[in-house]
């Protein structure tokens, strides 16, 4: 029993990651309206930043996070409007594959910077704190806390500023909102700055509890996909339910089946969401 | 040519008139040519060019002996940067337009996509470094090498791991047929020992976290852990498992046989503790230390990785020209085995060619180490078992092919 509960917990942090690494791809689909696959390489932007800064160039980790995630939300920023601006009238499907083609500029501009090998931060060992027979470390918990803090902050976001609700306005109906006189491409740029420093925040996470390789947050866009298709269209708050079935799903699944099926459970309970409720959990079809 | 060339094999069988055919003949000689199909650009490069150079180097021995009774050896090299197609494109040209009777040097990838055109075109390839266990199921007919397989790796670790006298093991395995080949002979032989297997996982890498694998693993507390993965994923698991309380040692496969672990991981939590497991060359053996020597002298350097092996190839392709019936590849092929194995233990060309001239079987010595093919022209290779000791790999055990039998 004691083993089936840590199995959940596990799952639990997984689930808060997934959140983490989610939401502000999330958040591009709405108000964007594309997938933006590119999304997980800036997890390893974010990373790699961290990871120079804490590693190289000696600062502590916590400054390092911060400007990492700041430096990452520019970066995307930037993307957004040199690349996916320009283009974005020719339908979801081109920015789609573009962000593919962005992915790999990313991928290959981070293996002739960084190299090969593996790097790891400039930090200690995990401490493990133990209660009622269950195990969490000092790093799972501060994955746990921000994804929660991430979630309130961005629900008063949202709901209590006039960027806020401009962003939710542009993501429910675009034309709309233009013509009650929502600044679209100041709404646009602050959904760039938003979700990229979302993904600056996960690639700290990353930094901390990873082992970094250039290929490795690259390697996150499967999950990232399933929790965001599970969350389905609307509101954000169906990003969190979703990011913590997928983790406690596929964690709590090791508990019979082989840990090698991890990412195919995730599909599954995807696919099984999916038949029950077609439109995702957030209920939500677009108009 | 070829009917000559049969028609001379023939005659040598008679061991009466050897000696004095091998003379009256020697001016009517042509080279043989041998293709020497490495990666000499690209990730592999630096193997590459260690291997041509001890092809030649093996090339110029057997040549200054006398050459073989089909003549001089000849090469021709290509370069295939790792690349399977181009593999088979210079692999054609070398057998088609230069007449290669054997094809040495390719890598595991190019090896396994050239195994149809050798056994099509009777011409024998041999790898000195393609451990790949696909060979295991394609080789043995044209298809050989002089590197034992990925899964001596495993049957090493088992017997470490057996050693060590460990009563419970959990094992995690990346899952790649490179890891679990190997990991699931290692655990074949723990069973037969009847060592408790607490946990038998496999991982799928570039997870940012390991936990939920760990969960079971921890809870069992066993006393070593079988770490079979890449470095990224390896890492992972070993501070994961570190921090989440393990306090037995590890066996570690030879990914992570690298200085780099202990910068990344933190030395004080490996030293004393954890073990690597690798592929190495006997270099106690006496025709290794000969080799060693002939290298030292002939190139000013130390011989690099794979040099012995591929030494031996030029070796073993010789001496079966020199016993074989006729001088092509179907010639080296059908006696290949029987100059590796049972007869007279010789360990040069010029040593192996006297003995065949008087008429005896020989069993050619590889400066590798023993080279008798199994069924799937793999030889039994030998390991090395290191340890973390002040923030450093040190040798503890070795494994000479021997220890296996």
């Amino acid at each position: 029993m004691t083993l089936l509960a840590q199995y959940a917990l596990t799952g639990v942090v997984t689930g808060c990651f997934l959140i983490l690494a989610t939401i502000g791809f999330s958040l591009t689909r709405q108000v964007e309206g594309f997938l933006n696959i590119a999304h997980a390489e800036m997890l390893g932007v974010s990373a790699f930043i961290t990871w120079g800064l804490n590693a190289v160039a000696g600062w502590p980790i916590v400054p390092s996070g911060i400007v990492a995630i700041v430096a990452t939300a520019f970066i995307g920023l930037a993307i957004g409007r040199i690349v996916y601006d320009p283009i974005r009238k020719l339908g979801p499907a081109v920015v789609l594959i573009s962000s593919v083609g962005v992915a790999y500029v990313i991928a290959g501009l981070m293996h002739a910077v960084i190299g090969t090998g593996i790097r790891t931060l400039d930090i200690p060992l995990a401490t493990t704190y133990k209660a009622f027979g269950l195990r969490i470390t000092n790093y799972q918990m501060i994955v746990v806390a921000l994804a929660a803090l991430t979630g309130v902050s961005l629900a008063l976001f949202l709901n209590r500023t006039k960027t806020g609700l401009a962003i939710r306005a542009m993501s429910t109906n675009p034309e709309l909102a233009a013509s009650r006189g929502i600044d679209v491409r100041q709404t646009s740029r602050a959904t760039w700055l938003l979700s990229s420093g979302l993904a600056g925040l996960a690639g700290v996470m990353l930094a901390l509890i990873a082992t970094l390789s250039t290929d490795i947050a690259f390697h996150q866009i499967l999950q990232i996909l399933a929790v965001a298709i599970l969350a389905g269209l609307g509101s954000l708050y169906s990003v969190i339910v979703a990011g913590l079935i997928v983790g406690i799903a596929m964690d709590v699944s090791v508990f019979w089946i082989p840990a090698g099926y991890r990412p195919l459970i995730a599909f599954a309970v995807v696919i099984i969401a999916l038949l029950v409720r077609p439109e995702g959990l957030s209920m939500m079809k677009r108009s | 040519m070829k009917s000559t060339v049969s028609i001379k094999g023939v005659l040598l069988k008679s061991t009466l008139l050897a000696g004095a055919l091998a003379v009256s003949t020697a001016s009517a000689r042509a080279d043989v040519t041998i293709g020497v199909l490495v990666p000499l650009t690209g990730e592999l490069g630096e193997f590459g060019k260690i291997v041509a150079g001890a092809v030649e180097l093996g090339v110029a021995e057997v040549n200054a002996a006398g050459g073989t009774k089909c003549g001089n050896l000849r090469t021709v090299v290509a370069d295939t940067g790792g690349n399977p197609e181009v593999g088979i494109r210079e692999a054609t040209k070398m057998i088609e337009s230069e007449g290669a009777v054997a094809v040495v040097g390719p890598t595991s990838g190019v090896m396994v996509a050239l195994v149809d055109l050798a056994k099509r075109t009777k011409t024998v390839i041999m790898s000195p470094y393609a451990g790949t266990i696909t060979l295991n199921e394609l080789g043995g007919d044209y298809v050989y090498r002089t590197v034992s397989s990925d899964l001596g790796d495993g049957a090493a670790s088992g017997l470490w791991l057996t050693d060590q006298g460990y009563k419970r093991v959990a094992f995690m395995v990346q899952n790649e047929e490179s890891t679990i080949s190997p990991a699931q002979v290692a655990r074949d032989k723990l069973e037969t020992s009847g060592i408790e297997l607490t946990d038998y996982v496999v991982y799928n890498p570039g997870q940012p976290s390991y936990q939920a694998e760990l969960v079971s693993v921890l809870a069992n507390e066993p006393d070593a852990i079988y770490l079979a993965g890449g470095q990224q994923s390896g890492v992972t698991v070993i501070k994961e498992a570190t921090a989440g309380g393990f306090e037995g040692e590890w066996l570690f496969t030879a990914d992570l046989a690298v200085p780099e672990v202990f910068d990344a991981v933190g030395a004080q939590y490996l030293n004393g503790r954890a073990y690597v497991e690798f592929a190495d060359a006997d270099s106690s053996l006496p025709e290794f230390k000969a080799f060693d020597a002939l290298y030292q002298e002939k190139t000013g350097g130390e011989p690099g990785p794979f040099a012995a092996n591929s030494f031996d190839m030029a070796n073993l392709i010789a001496l079966s020209l020199e016993s074989a019936e006729s001088c092509t590849g179907e010639g080296i092929n059908s006696v290949i085995r029987d100059v590796a194995d049972g007869g007279e233990a010789v360990s040069s060309f010029a040593a192996g060619k006297e003995a065949i001239g008087a008429g005896k079987d020989i069993n050619l010595e590889g400066a590798s180490g023993p080279l008798a093919f199994d069924a799937s022209g793999t030889p039994a290779g030998a390991y090395s078992i290191q340890q973390a000791k002040d923030g450093k790999w040190e040798n503890v055990k070795f494994y000479p092919a021997s220890a296996f039998e």
